[in-house]
């Protein structure tokens, strides 16, 4: 019966794994001067440690992830608070407000591309009338920094919305009832009872949120193409530039195996310190 | 301790109104039950008196303070919910002290009062567990733990035992009634269930449609409903009705049921030829060789006593007596209705008479 998954693992999953990890022990540039697979054993492994690109990509991705799905959690949680409440339309929004979901990355990259491009973009446009803010983020790292970080929260939040409204749908309401007839006010009941009672949603969101964030590519290739210099210049973008145009395809394949496991031991340490040190937790 | 007041109370939802006007007086220290069957209102009074639900009209006072406007938890009440309401993420421990512990009280204090709470419902050794590592009768005594902690002025119960199985919820009734005995803190109790009621209540509301059917000592209720429809919720098994008429004969009066049944009617005080619902309880019919022919249809022996259901003349009508009986169904019986214990009701308002 398993036969079939296996099967599709096998083929999508485990084989182009073992493959990566196989290129990645090799120095292999088809359209280099050499184009054929060299061992080159732990040789990518140790390019990468002094590889000082690869390491301000690592910076700049967790700075990115972080401001991200932080950002993303925060405003997520408020709005599905609102979409809790009784308003007129509220059918309406929660329906409108799911609508980046359903976008592919590479089109809203597009649209923030088309809508911050200097002299034709409505957002500098009004940045300027407004403000007398000139907004170039093909000049200005720090902006193009938040312009991608602005952009993620945009397409992303709606997700975090639906998985946190699901969750505060299907909790029980008597332990509410009991917090307020407890004493508890409106903050003691977000701390003590609601969140404790949404956690294990709020962490899958945390980790599908995370995961996505350190591989996003192709809406910050669109946006910034990584730049301006190498400000954006994320993860996921990093290797494909390493793997599409510089075609250094041993190279690109190590830097992917430490990436994985770079998402792995920081997804592995938000659980240690989020969900096992809870559970050890007594208190007498 | 303190008593309640409940005056006018009026609750509507929009343009529905589902409470009308009750009045309840609940004396300090007095266990109250409400009840009456589901959608009557009854929850939705409690709710009120908990400040859960706002009231559309009328006065809630509680300690002779009006608390219409208070929060829930400025009104010094605690309450038991149906299915407990425990906090999944706390332990018993945590669970009970989460009142205290919000207050701001000394962890001493709190570690103190939950250890007496523990010990008077025997949750010592379950402190440290989490609420779905509990049965369902730890669970409603941790959730009345909680409350006890509190020491509040009034203990609110909302169908409490509605969840446990029938032996459990027999034990816990008696649990409850030590509670109450022991700490005398005035409760008030929801119920659908009329046993409940009868065993464990100092004074019963009886409640249909939103109003107050009747309101008395458990007995009181018993011996003397207001009308049919607290004859027939009160009591298990229910009271039988027979649809007739009242007549006389011999210069004494009789009832006719409408298929032509004559029955003793006692001393009640209604006019000859008024249409009325005759009421007699199961456990006041005995099987006596002087009594009335009556074919039994069904026999339900429960070893203590025997529940015998049978045709009198064209009505239906069911006897508990103790003897065990050798009749079949379909054979005949002697039934003798005790004629003082009769209740004769208006058959158009239903009001005793």
């Amino acid at each position: 019966m398993l036969a079939p998954t296996i099967a599709i693992l096998g083929i999508f999953g485990i084989v182009p794994f073992l493959y990566v990890l196989y290129v990645a022990f090799h120095q292999w540039n088809p359209f280099g001067a050499n184009p054929y697979m060299i061992y080159n054993g732990a040789g990518n492994f140790r390019r990468l440690v002094f590889d000082s690109e690869f390491l301000t990509s690592i910076a700049f991705t967790l700075k990115f992830a972080f401001f991200a799905v932080f950002s993303e959690v925060i405003l997520g949680y408020l709005l599905a608070q609102l979409f809790m409440r009784e308003f007129p339309g509220r059918a309406f929004f929660r329906t409108i407000h799911t609508l980046p979901l359903i976008v592919a990355p590479i089109v809203v990259g597009s649209v923030w591309r088309l809508m911050t491009t200097p002299s034709i973009g409505i957002i500098p446009y009004l940045l300027k009338s407004w403000f007398g803010y000139d907004l170039n983020i093909g000049r200005d790292a720090t902006m193009a920094f938040a312009l991608t970080v602005i952009m993620d929260i945009w397409h992303w939040t709606p997700l975090v919305t639906l998985t946190l409204l699901a969750a505060l749908v299907s909790l029980p309401k008597e332990p509410f009832e009991q917090a307020q007839i407890d004493g508890a006010n409106r903050w003691q009941i977000f701390w003590h009872v609601t969140l404790p009672m949404i956690r294990p949603a709020i962490l899958a969101t945390v980790f599908i949120r995370l995961m996505d964030a350190l591989r996003t590519v192709d809406e910050v290739w669109m946006l910034t193409g990584g730049g301006p210099g190498a400000a954006t210049r994320y993860l996921g973008l990093h290797i494909w530039k390493i793997v599409f145009p510089k075609t250094d395809y041993g190279y690109g394949s190590a830097t992917s195996i430490i990436v994985l496991y770079l998402t792995l031991v920081m997804c592995w340490l938000l659980y240690v310190a989020l969900v096992a040190r809870r559970g050890q937790r007594r208190t007498p | 301790m303190a008593q309640v007041t409940v005056r006018n109370i009026v609750k509507r939802y929009g343009s529905v109104q589902v409470i009308h006007g009750v009045n309840v007086d609940i004396a300090d220290g007095e266990f109250v039950i409400l009840v009456g069957p589901s959608g009557c209102g009854k929850s939705t009074l409690l709710r009120m008196i908990a400040g859960l639900e706002p009231i559309s009209d009328g006065e809630i006072s509680i300690g002779g303070r009006v608390v219409n406007d208070v929060l829930p938890k400025d009104r010094d009440i605690a309450m038991v919910f149906q299915n407990y309401a425990l906090y999944p993420h706390k332990n018993v421990a945590d669970n009970m002290g989460f009142s205290l512990k919000i207050k701001g009280r000394p962890k001493a204090e709190i570690d103190a009062k939950v250890k007496k709470a523990a010990e008077i419902l025997d949750l010592g050794k379950l402190l440290d567990r989490f609420p779905k590592q509990l049965s369902g009768g730890q669970r409603q005594r941790v959730a009345m733990g909680r409350a006890i902690v509190r020491d509040p002025q009034v203990f609110l119960f909302d169908e409490p035992l509605s969840n446990l199985d029938a032996k459990l919820r027999v034990a816990m009734r008696v649990e409850i009634k030590e509670l109450h005995q022991r700490l005398g803190t005035t409760i008030v109790y929801v119920t659908h269930d009329q046993i409940e009621a009868m065993t464990m209540a100092d004074k019963i509301v009886v409640m249909r449609d939103g109003k107050v059917e009747q309101i008395g000592a458990p007995l009181n209720l018993y011996d003397n409903p207001g009308n049919v429809f607290v004859a027939g919720f009160i009591g298990s098994p229910a009271m039988n009705f027979i649809k007739g008429s009242i007549d006389s004969k011999d210069g004494e009066q009789i009832f006719v049921s409408d298929t032509g049944t004559v029955l003793p009617a006692g001393g009640v005080k209604a006019q000859g030829g008024q249409q009325v619902i005759y009421g007699i309880r199961p456990e006041h019919i005995d099987i006596t060789p002087d009594g009335l022919p009556a074919t039994v249809s069904v026999l339900e022996p429960t070893g203590s006593e025997t529940q015998v259901f049978a045709k009198l003349g064209g009505d239906a009508i069911d006897a508990i007596v103790k003897d065990r009986l050798t009749v079949r169904p379909g054979e005949e019986v002697r039934l003798r209705i005790d004629p003082r214990r009769v209740h004769i009701f208006d058959r158009r308002s239903g009001a005793r008479l």
